[in-house]
């Protein structure tokens, strides 16, 4: 899958986050699922059966974006703004 | 205590708040998103220097709604706040509503004189072999990112859906600079009869038919393939999508041996709508079943008051039919609820009757939609195969489904059958696989989708820490 | 259908289908009706707790209404052994896992407590054992400091409340029985030397059908229908409804083996086979009444917001990892309780041929319930003595508080 790209329009300041400990460069406004998208971050989490799962409704409906953030499991990604320095950690399904 | 918690700062949300603030009374809107407009009419972020929305042709009226919303002095907006349940106090003789919520500014109980349910709605789920790989996506889910992101989501794109929408999306996608190699459509596109109907029993509405059939043509001139009466019956890749399968349809959406496949990298599906009424049901609103209006829908009477006392529904909850009409409906509620309390300013009846007709005027247009574009959906129901996974949180697998109905005979509920193999246990709480769930009973047991029935919604109706329910019983957030 | 059998069983939970199992093993003719579906009231809303030991419930009114509880310990014991065994009879899992309750204690008061219901526990048999603090964080290191000391029985645990009373229901009619659902009684009365019994079919869809059959042998296994099931007999059963709160967590890595209990607060504690924690202990729900002020047991209860903040309180407490799970769900199920707090099991009063069982935990003692009922309707002696648990003690005024 080719990785989603931002259109040239401009953005709010950069900042880093971090995701499975690799630095993910984006900025303000970005949502989590949006900046790990465009980073070419096709997997945001695994299924317990290892099946990869990325956004599916961007809404915050679907769950299939759901990430551990700063340590607090199943945050949905499509709905959550970076903030500098963000842990995110991506989701080992049980 | 606020008069009025309005949960969803969609065009329902935030036109009954306006309408009850402008009388006088004090409003909460409760919202999970970043910013107001819901998400049909979805910001891009503050930070970004042009925050400004840029709504579709014919909702020009967004921007001057959002504008009054965002800046009215007696609407309290909360943002990024899961609503996440309604409790009852009934320490006295009246009813105490009370709105559970979780929220990084709030966490506890919200409590209101009266509640609205303006909660929008979400992209159908359509369930086919490999939905779940990474690539396939909402037609929602694309919009979204390419209007509050800016960000266009995978370069190789096939749509397959059924509603209008889609060809929106497509056209905006393409004029964005996206690669859309195919846009399969499961009907026909609606001939000129049909468009003449529709203009016939809409007169002087915006023509987002005949929009379409532009946007449509514009498509086939930047290279798209456009077919008509095909569905997408499967998406295959290793670990994403690389492939997706089209099929060749009948008039009742069954699908043939004529079927196809081609490169892709994105998916996107745009089916229709299912209306989110996960909190109308968990506060026991009566819910109704009308398959043209998006399957379950919340029962209310002329006030836009629900079975449930005080609490009023709005917008796509009562039935899929669009911005216009949301936005009318919640006007209409509005009204109702500042009459009810007697606001300081109550609105007239010359008011009134202004926002009844704007509702039926809005009616009018989205009951043709909804009649043209109604999903097939015991259709859509036969795409899953034995593998395919129904429940995306749960993985149960059509196998396991089909198996829990053999093996139970005396299972005919979609609720019995979610208790029995976990269909719909998961984060999620049904919304993705209840539609196919319902189908799958209905046609084992040979019973409507009605008698099939819905799965109940319980508190809290999105996922909070356990953390978060030990604030319930405060005095007040 | 026919319109003729040994036994007409009222009540589809895991009672009545174990029921319908072992009397269909027996070779009798069973018709299961069941208003609803399967599973679909208190049976698959309760926490699936395996306990034995005497809850909070019990102990919470002081030591003579402990001893009085104790009286059930046989039905438990009995209900220990056949659920060890229960699986592998049906030739399907119920996920029933053993490997011990923990009841709890976090000052010397209930410590205390602990040591005196363990006396109590083991004079009738019951493997019980008071462990101090460090060696309960020992077997449990997901427990808090705040934890001081801990009664440990070996036997406790759960079963898979969700998925049991299906099980049994497809075990009986693999031998026979009949089961059918959305079909309601309408009538019972006595007619001649046998039961009649009226059914209302919903399953068609339009009007309800109605049909009568008859039947040797009634068993009331309804729940919290069993008042209203007697009134039409003619029989006094009195039955107090109590709509109990249930939180349920996403799934996340296993780390509670064990059946938690507190012996100070209403707390029940456990991780499902597929990681979802599991969190009740008798937090009360609101019962929606009919104008006249009796239960509507048609619409849901309602949540009280201190049953669902205590409940999370007390678990987080005393496992502090819960805190940050996801809750999912939290629901209600309504079970009955007894004015004097034991079960009420046996023949119906002044109903010949017509048999009861009900009252508090009757998941645990689902197995046990069900081989009581099952031999008095063979017309053999129970292996348990039923006096205790007499329907007719109410009638006498025996026992009654």
């Amino acid at each position: 899958m080719s990785p989603s790209r931002k259109l040239p329009t401009r953005r709010g300041k950069d900042l880093d986050i971090t995701f499975d400990g690799r630095v993910v460069p984006c900025h303000e406004g970005d949502t989590v699922a949006a900046a790990l998208l465009v980073a070419g971050i096709h997997e945001f989490g695994t299924t317990r059966d290892g099946d990869p799962r990325q956004p599916f409704c961007n809404m915050g409906t679907c769950f299939d974006c759901a990430v551990t953030i700063d340590g607090r499991p199943l945050i949905r990604a499509c709905i959550t703004p970076v903030r500098n320095g963000m842990d995110v950690t991506s989701t080992k399904g049980y | 205590m606020y008069d009025l918690a309005v949960i969803g700062a969609g065009p329902a949300g935030m036109a009954a708040a306006l309408a009850a603030a402008d009388a006088g009374l004090n409003v909460v809107v409760v919202d999970e998103q970043i910013r107001a407009g819901g998400q049909i009419f979805r910001q891009p972020p503050i930070e970004f220097p042009d925050a400004a929305l840029k709504p579709t042709a014919g909702y020009g009226w967004a921007i001057e709604l959002l504008e009054r919303f965002e800046n009215h002095e007696d609407i309290e907006h909360l943002t990024s706040t899961t609503a996440y349940g309604v409790l009852r106090d009934r320490d006295t003789d009246e009813i105490s509503l009370k709105l559970a919520v979780s929220g990084p500014t709030v966490s506890g109980v919200i409590s209101a004189r009266r509640l609205l349910i303006a909660t929008g709605a979400y992209d159908l789920p359509v369930t086919f072999p490999g939905w779940t790989l990474p690539g396939v996506m909402t037609a929602g889910a694309v919009q979204s990112l390419l209007k509050s992101q800016h960000v266009l989501a995978g370069e190789d794109l096939v749509l397959a859906g059924s509603h209008p929408l889609l060809v929106v999306v497509a056209d905006q996608l393409v004029a964005k600079g996206a690669r859309v190699s195919e846009l399969a459509f499961a009907r026909g596109i609606p001939g000129p009869r049909e468009l003449v109907a529709a203009r016939r029993a809409i007169p002087g509405h915006t023509d987002l038919l005949a929009e379409s059939a532009l946007a449509v043509a514009r498509l086939v001139s930047r290279g798209v393939k456009v077919s008509t009466r095909t569905i997408v019956t499967g998406a295959f890749g290793d670990r994403a999508v690389e492939s997706v399968e089209l099929a060749r349809v009948d008039r009742d959406w069954k699908v043939s041996n004529r079927r196809r496949r081609r490169e892709a990298s994105t998916l996107v599906l745009g089916y229709g709508f299912s209306p989110s009424t996960e909190l109308a049901r968990q506060a026991d609103c009566r819910m109704v079943w009308s398959s043209p209006k998006g399957g379950w829908v919340v029962a209310h009477d002329e006030r836009m008051e629900s079975s449930a006392p005080g609490i009023f529904v709005a917008g796509e909850p009562t039935g899929v039919a669009g911005a216009d009409q949301a936005r009318a409906e919640g006007h209409l509620a509005g009204l109702s609820i500042a009459r009810e309390l007697s606001a300081p300013r109550t609105p007239s009846g010359a008011t009134f009757a202004a926002a009844d007709k704007g509702v039926s005027r809005a009616e009018q247009f989205s009951t043709v939609v909804q009649t043209m574009f109604e999903p097939k959906r015991e259709a859509l129901a036969t795409l899953a195969t034995p593998d395919t996974i129904i429940c995306r949180c749960e993985l149960v697998t059509r196998t396991s489904v089909d198996a829990t109905l053999d093996d139970n005979p005396f299972v005919s509920t979609a609720s019995a059958v979610k208790l029995q193999c976990r269909s719909g246990m998961g984060p999620c709480q049904g919304r993705y696989c209840e539609g196919t769930i319902g189908a799958l009973v209905a046609n084992a047991r040979g019973t409507s989708l009605a008698e099939a029935g819905h799965f109940t919604a319980h508190l809290p109706v999105k996922p909070v820490p356990v953390e978060a329910l030990t604030r319930l019983d405060q005095v007040d957030s | 259908m026919k319109s003729s059998f040994d036994v007409v069983i009222v009540g589809g939970g895991l009672l009545g289908c174990a029921v319908a199992w072992m009397l269909a093993r027996e070779g009798a003719d069973v018709l299961l009706v069941e208003r609803d579906q399967v599973n679909q009231h208190a049976s698959g809303q309760n926490a699936g707790s395996l306990h034995f030991q005497l809850e909070y419930r019990m102990i919470e009114k002081g030591i003579e209404a402990a001893k009085q509880a104790a009286e059930a310990m046989p039905l438990h014991l009995e209900a220990a052994r056949l659920w060890a065994g229960l699986a592998e009879e049906v030739g399907e899992p119920l996920g029933v896992v053993q490997r011990g309750g923990l009841m709890l204690a976090e000052n010397a008061a209930q410590a205390s407590l602990l040591e005196t219901k363990a006396e109590i526990e083991r004079s009738w048999g019951l493997d019980v054992d008071v462990l101090d603090g460090n060696e309960v964080r020992t077997i449990a290191p997901y427990l808090s400091e705040s934890v001081v000391a801990a009664s440990y029985c070996p036997i406790e645990g759960k079963a898979d409340t969700r998925t049991a009373g299906p099980t049994m229901a497809r075990a009986a009619i693999r031998l026979g029985a009949t089961v059918r659902t959305r079909t309601a009684v309408t009538d019972l009365r006595r007619n001649g030397s046998s039961w009649s019994v009226t059914l209302s079919d919903r399953n068609s869809g339009e009007s309800p059908r109605a049909q009568t059959v008859t039947a040797e042998s009634v068993i009331l296994t309804a729940g919290v229908w069993t008042t209203e099931l007697g009134n039409m007999l003619g029989g006094y059963l009195p039955t107090i409804p109590l709509a109990l709160t249930m939180t349920v967590t996403a799934k996340t890595e296993k780390f509670i083996p064990h059946l938690v209990q507190h012996a100070g607060a209403r707390l029940s504690l456990k991780q499902s086979l597929d990681g979802n924690v599991l969190i009740g202990g008798g937090w009360p729900a609101r019962l929606v009444t009919h104008a006249n002020g009796t239960p509507d047991f048609s619409v849901r209860p309602e949540l009280l917001r201190a049953s669902v903040a205590g409940n999370a309180r007390a678990a987080t407490a005393v496992v502090p990892r819960v805190g940050p799970l996801p809750a999912l769900r939290t629901w209600v199920g309504t079970t009955t309780v007894t004015p004097d707090q034991l079960p009420l099991v046996g023949p119906v009063p002044g109903a010949p041929g017509a048999f009861v069982a009900t009252g508090g935990s009757a998941f645990t003692l689902g197995p046990s319930f069900a081989q009581v009922l099952a031999e008095l309707a063979l017309g053999r002696k129970p292996g348990i003595d039923l006096t205790p648990y007499d329907p007719s003690r109410y009638e006498r005024g025996v026992g009654v508080s």
